[in-house]
């Protein structure tokens, strides 16, 4: 089967197949530091040294789209994606580059453009349903069947203002899909309206779909591209990350979110740490010594609480097989999961735990020295690291470490640090949804 | 480069049609406004100066069909004028988010002013009947031909300033001066011949006061232009055309990213 679809594909492989190729495009803003609006301005910045900043959109953007394909674009804001959809549409030039569209675009980028709340939802279907293209003998033909999928037929008279927004959008879309367009750009309209016309608008996709239409998405949403689109793109700051089937796209995409996620929460610590520094710097005399007073206090406190305490949890840390700390890892990946504990008394043949859930709460994988019959020994007053490894067949997914100390008898909790450190999993093969991706096979029977 | 559109005379009514059906929304007269603004316009104007300057007996008979005609082509292109310069801005949404050829968007809101000038035609010729004064078909000619060539001039200006408007907007406020300069420096409430001919030679540059004059004089008294003059506004219109055509193509690639 599958060869049969690749050499068809290869066959159609002449030039005419493309719907759009986009070669090398750049799309360069220039953002005055203080925007030029006015003559006066421009006439007095002849005498001020201009200063703006260049900002690349898009570089160096390549890629094509075959008649008949679904295909998405991935990104995240500021990725560029809503600039190079305006570039295919026209709304926008491309500094550098070429873009060749082989049929008509619909141009559209958001619903019911041109819309005018003063006017019916009659002159607004003519008027919304020209700016997209059609010919006044077109729209009367389809007219009916524009107001028929809207279900607005009662208020089709009415002036749109006094319509409820999900009345306006479903008129909107309405006209959108009767523009009949060869190649149809979308940025996120999925993301309006009510379920059941929501689902009405993804049978009309998969309409799109069958009637052999280029369909260009645009969004941030992973689910929706691995459902509709045959192949995508992703873009990350202007610049193309990956092409390729919509499964791998979206992985790539989810994976690449993680470690911005990780980023961001490590510059998160840096910050809070740079500003406690900071807050401690600049206090000052008798500030400082109150500070010094109630740090003191606390320490006091904090000692107090020892006293009673046997052991506490103080950190969490993931390395991988080489050592290196990190909070991301791949399915198949070893993880060594290191437990700081901080003894106050010396203590019998405690054990060490840890459990890992997930997001929903579910506990997926417990592990314990009781389990695994170690005698922990006589732990000494101080610190005593626990190393964990794991070879993790987790699904993609984010899974938060719980780890605790009990005695002997696993009847008394010295500590139990509830959900302590969140890791991420990324399965960079496939998302299957599962909580765990084991190592499997599967045969199927020719007879 | 992408192609979207095939329907562009529809595209240009339709906008014109909209901002139409659009102006006088909400008002109690509706389209009766359109009739009566330059009616009220005229009754305050013949007031004042048929009554201060008594032009009506110091050898211009038909004042307030002078007058009328007047103020009808000023109000035609300051109006056309100001639409066409703002078009793009008022119009931003179909600029930014989504793409129709600009120049539609240009021509189109134009249009709005000619539609309303053909009604106000109407109103004229039936103060030619009350007046009992009936123009010569030449006279009816040069008229229509002068309203063209003016309602040209004006897309002109449009295509001119409707992209440069994107960048500059104190454009709009010089140009609203500039209009009531144009109408003070053009034959309107002033018959031309109480100026001295030196001055009229140097308003007669004035393509606007230039077309007034002559759309007035050919209605009212069989007066038409020098041939040569004629054919020299003729090509400056044209000029304007070209000049505009340029300047509009090589700036509208940017208006969506400056509005």
């Amino acid at each position: 089967m599958i060869k049969i679809a690749e050499t068809k594909n290869d066959a159609e492989q002449s030039p005419s197949s493309i719907a759009i190729r986009v070669e090398n495009v750049s799309k360069q803003f220039t953002i005055p530091h203080e925007k030029t609006n006015s003559l006066k301005g421009a006439f007095v910045n002849i005498f001020r040294k201009n200063t703006y900043e260049k900002f690349y959109a898009l570089k160096d953007v390549s890629f094509e789209v075959k008649k008949g394909e679904f295909f998405g674009i991935l990104g995240r804001n500021g990725s560029g994606k809503s600039t190079l959809l305006k570039i295919l549409a026209g709304v926008y030039t491309a500094n550098k580059g070429s873009v060749k569209i082989d049929g008509l675009v619909s141009p559209f980028l958001e619903l019911g453009i041109g819309f005018n709340p003063e006017l019916s939802g009659r002159d607004n279907i003519y008027l919304n349903a020209t700016v997209l293209g059609l010919r006044e003998k077109e729209i009367d033909a389809k007219f009916d069947s524009i107001v028929a999928f809207s279900e607005l037929e009662r208020f089709i008279d009415q002036k749109i203002k006094n319509y409820s927004s999900g009345m306006q959008v479903r008129l909107a879309f309405s006209v959108a899909i009767h523009a009949n367009r060869e190649i149809l750009l979308m940025d996120e309209v999925l993301a309006v309206g009510d379920s059941n016309f929501q689902s009405k608008c993804l049978r009309e996709f998969a309409r799109y779909k069958e009637m052999g239409k280029t369909v260009i998405l645009v969004t941030h949403d992973i689910a929706t591209v691995q459902r509709y689109c045959d192949r995508a793109m992703l873009l990350r700051n202007g610049e193309v990350v990956k092409i390729g089937s919509a499964e791998e796209v979206g992985n790539e995409y989810i994976y690449q979110n993680m470690s911005d996620e990780e980023r961001r929460i490590v510059e998160e610590q840096n910050q809070a740490r740079f500003k406690a520094e900071k807050a401690s710097e600049s206090l000052k005399g008798n500030a400082l010594a109150e500070e010094k007073k109630r740090i003191e206090e606390e320490k006091a406190r904090q000692d107090e609480e020892r006293k009673n305490k046997v052991a506490e949890i103080t950190g969490v840390e993931f390395l991988d097989k080489d050592g290196k700390a990190k909070n991301v890892f791949e399915t198949g990946e070893l993880i060594k999961i290191i437990i700081t504990n901080k003894f106050y008394k010396n203590v019998e043949n405690p054990i060490f735990g840890i459990i890992m859930k997930g997001l929903n709460g579910a506990p997926v994988f417990v592990a314990n020295t009781q389990f695994k019959e170690i005698k922990t020994g006589n732990i000494e007053k101080g610190i005593t690291q626990v190393l964990y490894k794991i070879e993790n067949r987790l699904a993609t997914g984010t899974y938060l470490i719980s780890p605790a100390i009990a005695d002997a008898t696993a009847k008394t909790f010295y500590d139990w640090k509830d959900g302590f450190k969140r890791l991420d999993i990324i399965n960079k093969e496939y998302n299957s949804g599962g909580a765990v991706d084991l190592e499997h096979e599967i045969s199927v029977d020719v007879k | 480069m992408t192609k979207s559109h095939e329907n562009y005379r529809e595209l240009v009514m339709r906008i014109a049609k909209t901002d139409f059906k659009l102006r006088y929304h909400g008002s109690v007269l509706g389209y009766v406004w359109v009739i009566l603004k330059p009616l009220l316009m005229f009754t305050i104007l013949d007031f004042v100066f048929s009554s201060i300057f008594n032009f009506r007996n110091s050898g211009t008979p038909y004042y307030p069909l002078e007058l009328l005609t007047g103020l009808l082509l000023f109000q035609f292109f300051s109006e056309a004028t100001m639409t066409g310069l703002t078009s793009l801005v008022t119009k931003a949404q179909l600029v930014t988010k989504i793409y129709v050829p600009r120049w539609t968007i240009v021509l189109g809101s134009t249009m709005n002013a000619l539609f309303i000038f053909g009604m106000n035609l109407i109103v004229l010729a039936l103060f030619f009947l009350y007046y009992q004064k009936i123009p010569m078909f030449e006279g009816i000619a040069m008229f229509i031909i002068y309203s063209l060539l003016l309602y040209i001039l004006a897309v002109a200006f449009s295509f001119l300033t409707a992209p440069l408007y994107v960048r500059f907007r104190d454009l709009s406020t010089i140009w609203e001066v500039c209009l009531s300069v144009i109408m003070y420096a053009s034959p309107i409430i002033y018959p031309i011949t109480i100026m001295p001919l030196r001055v009229r030679t140097i308003l007669m540059l004035d393509p606007f006061a230039f077309i007034v004059n002559y759309s007035k004089q050919g209605l009212i008294n069989g007066q038409y232009a020098d041939g040569l003059h004629f054919v020299a506004l003729f090509l400056g219109i044209i000029l304007a055309v070209v000049v505009a055509f340029l300047v509009f193509r090589k700036y509208e690639k940017t208006v969506a990213e400056l509005i």
